[in-house]
Order: structure tokens, then C-alpha cells, then sequence
């Protein structure tokens, strides 16, 4: 028996040091040759989640690109952002999209729950600092295995393809066709809903990492602005306005608000009440052109849409 | 449910043992397999019979709300109940004495590697090694190590991975082409079949550590030939149990033609429903019964005892149109397992065969992970069919003259069991 418990043993951890083995290689190569390289031509870079993927079509605003990808936290987006920046000197604006549901609880599944995981984690993984992956192993080590899985097979994937260009998989304008179709039912539906949103429970995760993202664009000199997108007027997030502008001026004051949430659309240019359609966005991004082209982004005063 | 069980019988077998007249032991027979039998019926199969009950009024006009079960069916129930049945029925027979020792009956019924999902074990295979003084066994516990890595690999790599299309096929069936539904019930059977089979050889594999050699459950079965063959080799224990306590006291083949009909449609319905209450499973009883009575009638249902192309590398292919037209038959009555229901399983073969068959596929998927399930397929099959006249199929691995190799090939095992871990999925028949 000793000498099977023996054999087993050393199985198991020539097993484990092959496995960090395969995690560890790819990843330090992903790390050092992944290219984020965006075009020089643009100066001005969007980060967020799906209202702004949707509401910015980048090929109507000149030296502005849209890096937004759907269900993105703040906690993925702060691993984009570093590298973004950091391989591309001729950014001198950076604008976070901060709207109403990025401080509601939803954002930690967002983070570390399997679904959206998943997809972000094997993403991101390699650029991750230890404290960064401390927070998924802490929360749920299952999962976080499960997604290391994944992980390591697409990060060995990309090594032995020397596929390292990222610059074309991290986000950007999503053209969305369908327009919504509102009724009585569906605005009466919101405003019943509305009372799980008066008193939110915040995503302090989420909230951290924002922090993290914008002291980080600090300290490189870049010009950093939070940015709302329009909503539509029965979205149903609208409802922690109260506590949204609260976390904003207590936690973020340092940082300026363009808020176009405001902004003058008819019902057929959202695809959803979170999101705009293809026809919502052309109008949204011809403005928002034409207010960069005004100096929106010059002065530090923030903009709010009446 | 498990101890109640148990207790139940141990003191009936205990009893029928002291039986001084046959009467008396009838008895306690009958008690023994009324109340086994109707625990079963009753958690498992109550909900069904008085939903179709509703159905059925509803349908002549009566509109009646029976009361259901609102209870989680106990876990393994189907398969401890057939332990506890084989015991009693065993004893019956004076096949076996009865067990005077508690610990051990409770063992033969509980033992932990088959009690959620087999392989549905018999007192006279597994009670007399529960009685024997066992000695660590160097080779057999590695083998039994060997075994379990299969069966991870099996579940985590094949199974797993051919979930995800197969779970998706099915629930949107409608919007598929033809040629998806058919990569679809593909999927679902290489899942059913490396999910259970995988689970059989962790248990066989778990048991052997212990010194103990579990009844075999799969001997290959996609490489059948016909589809009596097929059921020799699929779920063996299940089969097998059949076979000894119903289909032989049925009268089994004795009486002739008709008589054998009688008795395969008997037990394949009985064995359909035995997988749970839904018509689907009966009707997927029924179907492979149909695919069956060729061979029966023919008196060919035992041509085909050996292993396909034994001692050579490849089939001849006659064998090889045989194999595939088993494979297509046995796909096709998956397609009934895995629907929801039968409406949903009509749906599903009828879109098969619609124009849409000659469109390509529509699965909107990443097509590399799809092209990397396919090929994993492709590699699990033939490393299957080398090792088809063994135990199992990596089981003969040792003879490998470096040992260089062959630790490489358990390395590759395990680094594609890790690289395959996704969100865990959960054993088929754990439900049954």
C-alpha cells in the first residue's frame, strides 16, 4: 500500500505542476505580446457596457472609439483599460460609461457569476493582478476553477496560434436593428417594478473598480470623463436616480458627468429601454460629434442633457 | 426511505429464512416486494398516473384535479429498490441464504460507489465479497485508478462538452435546420452514453480500490451489430435484471414465437418506465422493442455474442452497414429520451425529415469549440475501438512496452480533463 499511496502521490503532483504548467506558460506569453493597439487616428476612447456599445456608432465620430462590450463590469473593464491605455500613447481621452445600473447589485454577477465569467474571466485572466484574481478565488473557488479551465485552454489556444491581437475582441459599436415596441402594459409593468429600485443595493464591487479605473487614468495624464447614455424614459433603472447621483458626488466628485441621458429620442430609436436601435444611435452619434467638435471634452465642467 | 428499505428487507429475509411452511414464506415475499414496489410507484410514479388521469377526463369531458405528490423523488430509489428486490427474490428461489448480519446487507444495498446510479448489484455477486476478509491489491487498485480516469475523462470531456450542444439543440428545436436536429440527437447519444457509462467505470473503478469487482455495465455498445446485441451491452446490470426476474418468470422463450414477443414488449416497456414517469420513456421502450422483433422472430437475437471483429483491426464492412444501421436506430430512439415530450420528440423527427435536412447547419455557436467537441468525439471513439475486447477500453494500457507512453497518455487524460472542466453538469441518471 505504501508504495501504491507513494506512486499516487507522485501522480498527482507531477499532475498539478504539468496543469500550473499550462496555465502559467500561456499566460505570462499573453501577457508580455498581447497587442491593444487601436488605430492613432483615435484620440478619444469609450469604455462600458451594453448602452453604450449600442448608443455610440464610432464610425460617425471623428477620432473616437467605441471599446464598450456587453455585461462588462467595471472590474473587466479596469484589465482593458490598463492595457488600452498603456500600448496606446496617442489616447488623450478616456470616458467610462456610468449609468444607472452600474451601481446596482446585478454588477456582481456580473463579475463572478458563472454565466458572465465565463465569458470575461478567459478574457482577462492573463492580465490580472494577484489581488485582482483574490477577489474571484474568494468569492466562489468553484467557479473561479471552472473559469480557470476555460481559461487556460482558449489562453493555450491563443499561444500556440500566436493569435495575441486583442484589439478587435475587447468591444466596440453593436448595430442593433429591432425597435421596441412599448404599451400601456409595458410602462405600467416599469413603474410596479420601480420600488425594487428606489432603495438599491449597491454593487461595491463594481463601485471599487471604478475607482480603481479612474486613478489609474490619472496617473497616466489622461483626461477622464463618466458618460451616460441615453435611457429610455420607463427604463426601469431610472428609479435609483436619487441614489445614483449620490454614490457619483460622494464617491466619484473628482471626475466630471456628461450625461446625455436626456437625450431627445422617440420611442422607435430604442431597441429597448436600455438600449438604442441603429437609427437612435446614428442620430445620438451625429450630436455627440458635433458637441466634441464644439470642445465638450476641452473644458473640465461636466454636461448634463435637460 | 433508504434505512426503511433496508430495514424492510433484512427482517423479510430474515423471516422468509424461517418460514416453516411455503405459504409463510410467500407471505413474506409478497409483503417484501408489494411495499418496495409501492414506495416506488408512489414517489416516483403517483405524480404521472394522476396527471394522465386528469388528461384522460379532460379528454372525455370530465374535468377532475387530482391531488400530487409534492415531494423530491429520494435519490437512487430505483436503484436500491432493484438491490433490496433481487435480494428478497433471490432468497425466494433459495438461490441465497438469507444475510444474519446487519452491517453487511446494509453495505450490499448502500454501498456507496452504486447507490445513486448503479450498477444494479446482485446478492450473489456482491454479498459474498462484502463477506470475504479483503487485502490492499497493489495492481488491482491501480487498475481501478486507471478506471477512474477513464470515466472522469469520458464525463468531462465527452459527455460534458456534447451537453452543451445537445442541451441546446433540443431546447430550441424549432429553429433548427434538419441537419442541426440530426448533429443534435448525435450529441445527446455520444452525452448518454460517456455520462453513464463514465459514471459506471468511477464506481467500478472506486469499488476496486476496496477490493471489490462490481458487475460490469457497458461493453461497448455503439459498436453493435444488431439491437439485441446493442442490449447485451448496454446497462448490463439493468438488463440482466430483467432478464432473471421478469422476462425468465415470464416464461422467457419457452413457449414459442408469440410468447417471446409478448415477454420483449413486456419488458422494454416496463424497463422504459423504469427510467421515469413520462410517456417519452415508454415510448422509447417501445420503439427499441420494435427494432428488436426482426432478430426475435428471425431467432438471430443471439448471432452476435462475440465483440465486432475480434482479433482484428477492422470490421469487414458488412459489419461496418451493420454497425452504422444500429447506431441510426438507436440515435433515432434517443431522440424520444432526451425530448421533453412526445409531441416535442414528433416535432423533432419530423423537422429531421423536411427539406430543411439538405440546409447546412444553422448552430450559433463558436465554431472552433465545436470543431474541438467533434474531433474529442472522434479521438474517444477510437481509442474505444482498440480497446474494444477489454474490461475497458484504456484497461489493456499497461501493455504498452514504455513506460514513457504510457504515462504520457495518462498525463494527456488528466490535462484534458482540466482543460475540459466547464460548469458541471449533472449525471443523467442520477434522476432515475
Amino acid at each position: 500500500m505504501a508504495q501504491f499511496l507513494k506512486k499516487t502521490a507522485l501522480f498527482i503532483l507531477t499532475g498539478l505542476t504539468v496543469i500550473s504548467g499550462i496555465v502559467a506558460i500561456p499566460a505570462c506569453l499573453i501577457n508580455h505580446f498581447s497587442d491593444f493597439t487601436i488605430n492613432k487616428k483615435y484620440k478619444i476612447v469609450l469604455f462600458g457596457h451594453s448602452h453604450p456599445e449600442c448608443a455610440f456608432n464610432d464610425s460617425l465620430i471623428t477620432g473616437f472609439k467605441n471599446l464598450s462590450h456587453s455585461a462588462e463590469p467595471y472590474f473587466y473593464t479596469y484589465q482593458k483599460v490598463k492595457k488600452v491605455v498603456s500600448q496606446n500613447p496617442q489616447i488623450e481621452t478616456v470616458l467610462i460609461e456610468y449609468s444607472n445600473n452600474q451601481i446596482d447589485e446585478k454588477m456582481n454577477d456580473w463579475t463572478w457569476d458563472y454565466k458572465y465569467m465565463s465569458n470575461m474571466f478567459p478574457i482577462y485572466s492573463s492580465f490580472m493582478h494577484t489581488t485582482d484574481i483574490e477577489v474571484l478565488f474568494k468569492h466562489d473557488s468553484g467557479v473561479f476553477f471552472n473559469c480557470i479551465s476555460i481559461s487556460a485552454r482558449q489562453n493555450l489556444f491563443k499561444a500556440i496560434t500566436f493569435d495575441y491581437n486583442f484589439a478587435d475582441r475587447i468591444g466596440g459599436y453593436l448595430k442593433l436593428n429591432r425597435s421596441q415596441r412599448l404599451s400601456t402594459g409595458d410602462s405600467l409593468a416599469h413603474g410596479i417594478s420601480k420600488y425594487r429600485f428606489l432603495n438599491p443595493r449597491l454593487s461595491i464591487i463594481n463601485l471599487i473598480y471604478l475607482r480603481k479605473i479612474i486613478d489609474y487614468c490619472k496617473q497616466q495624464n489622461k483626461k477622464l470623463f463618466l458618460i451616460r447614455s441615453p435611457q429610455y424614459k420607463y427604463y426601469e433603472y431610472r428609479y435609483n436616480e436619487k441614489v445614483y447621483l449620490d454614490v457619483k458626488n460622494r464617491y466619484f466628485k473628482d471626475v466630471k458627468l456628461i450625461d446625455f441621458n436626456n437625450f431627445p429620442l422617440s420611442d422607435d430609436e430604442f431597441a429597448d429601454p436600455g438600449h438604442l436601435n441603429m437609427k437612435g444611435a446614428s442620430r445620438f452619434s451625429n450630436y455627440v460629434n458635433k458637441q466634441i467638435e464644439a470642445g465638450i471634452f476641452v473644458s473640465d465642467s461636466g454636461f448634463v442633457m435637460k | 426511505m433508504l434505512i426503511f428499505s433496508t430495514l424492510l428487507d433484512y427482517f423479510t429475509g430474515l423471516k422468509m429464512a424461517g418460514s416453516d411452511s411455503l405459504k409463510q414464506k410467500k407471505t413474506w415475499f409478497w409483503l417484501s416486494v408489494i411495499i418496495n414496489l409501492g414506495f416506488l410507484c408512489v414517489f416516483k410514479y403517483y405524480n404521472f398516473f394522476a396527471s394522465s388521469f386528469a388528461q384522460f377526463s379532460a379528454n372525455i369531458g370530465l374535468h377532475v384535479s387530482p391531488w400530487t405528490l409534492k415531494v423530491i423523488l429520494p435519490v437512487g430509489i430505483s436503484f436500491y429498490t432493484f438491490h433490496g428486490l433481487s435480494y428478497v427474490i433471490d432468497i425466494y428461489k433459495n438461490k441465497i441464504p438469507a444475510e444474519r448480519n446487519f452491517v453487511d446487507y446494509s453495505l450490499f444495498v448502500s454501498f456507496f460507489p452504486l447507490l445513486v446510479a448503479g450498477p444494479i448489484e446482485r446478492a450473489t455477486h456482491l454479498l459474498p465479497q462484502i463477506k470475504t476478509k479483503r487485502a490492499f491489491d497493489y495492481y488491482k487498485a491501480v487498475d481501478g485508478l486507471r478506471q477512474i480516469l477513464w470515466g472522469l475523462f469520458k464525463k468531462i470531456v465527452i459527455a460534458d462538452q456534447c451537453a452543451s450542444y445537445a442541451n441546446m439543440i433540443f431546447a430550441n428545436s424549432s429553429v433548427y435546420t434538419g441537419s442541426t436536429l440530426i448533429l443534435g440527437a448525435l450529441f445527446f447519444s455520444f452525452q448518454i452514453y460517456c455520462d453513464f457509462s463514465g459514471y459506471s467505470d468511477i464506481a467500478l473503478g472506486v469499488a476496486r480500490l476496496f477490493g471489490i469487482e462490481l458487475l460490469r455495465n457497458f461493453s461497448f455498445p455503439y459498436f453493435s451489430r444488431d439491437v439485441a446485441e446493442f442490449w447485451r451491452r448496454w446497462h448490463i446490470s439493468l438488463s440482466t435484471w430483467f432478464r432473471d426476474y421478469l422476462y425468465v418468470p415470464l416464461g422467457g422463450s419457452k413457449g414459442g414465437t408469440w410468447m417471446k414477443i409478448r415477454n420483449t414488449f413486456i419488458i422494454f416497456l416496463v424497463s422504459g418506465f423504469w427510467h421515469g414517469a413520462n410517456w417519452t420513456f415508454i415510448v422509447w421502450g417501445f420503439l427499441n422493442a420494435l427494432f428488436i422483433m426482426p432478430s426475435i422472430i428471425l431467432k438471430t437475437n443471439r448471432s452476435n455474442l462475440e465483440i465486432v471483429a475480434k482479433g482484428k483491426l477492422l470490421p469487414s464492412l458488412t459489419e461496418l452497414v451493420h454497425i452504422v444501421l444500429t447506431f441510426m436506430m438507436v440515435v433515432f430512439a434517443w431522440i424520444f429520451f432526451r425530448a421533453n415530450s412526445v409531441t416535442h420528440a414528433l416535432n423533432y423527427i419530423s423537422k429531421i425529415f423536411s427539406a430543411s435536412l439538405f440546409s447546412p447547419f444553422n448552430l450559433d455557436v463558436n465554431r472552433t469549440q465545436l470543431f474541438e467537441t467533434i474531433l474529442l468525439v472522434i479521438l474517444f471513439l477510437i481509442i474505444e475501438w482498440l480497446g474494444r475486447e477489454n474490461p475497458y477500453a484504456i484497461s489493456t494500457l499497461p501493455k504498452l512496452q514504455k513506460r514513457a507512453y504510457r504515462m504520457a497518455f495518462y498525463y494527456l487524460l488528466v490535462f484534458l480533463i482540466f482543460l475540459f472542466t466547464g460548469k458541471e453538469q449533472q449525471f443523467i441518471y442520477f434522476q432515475f
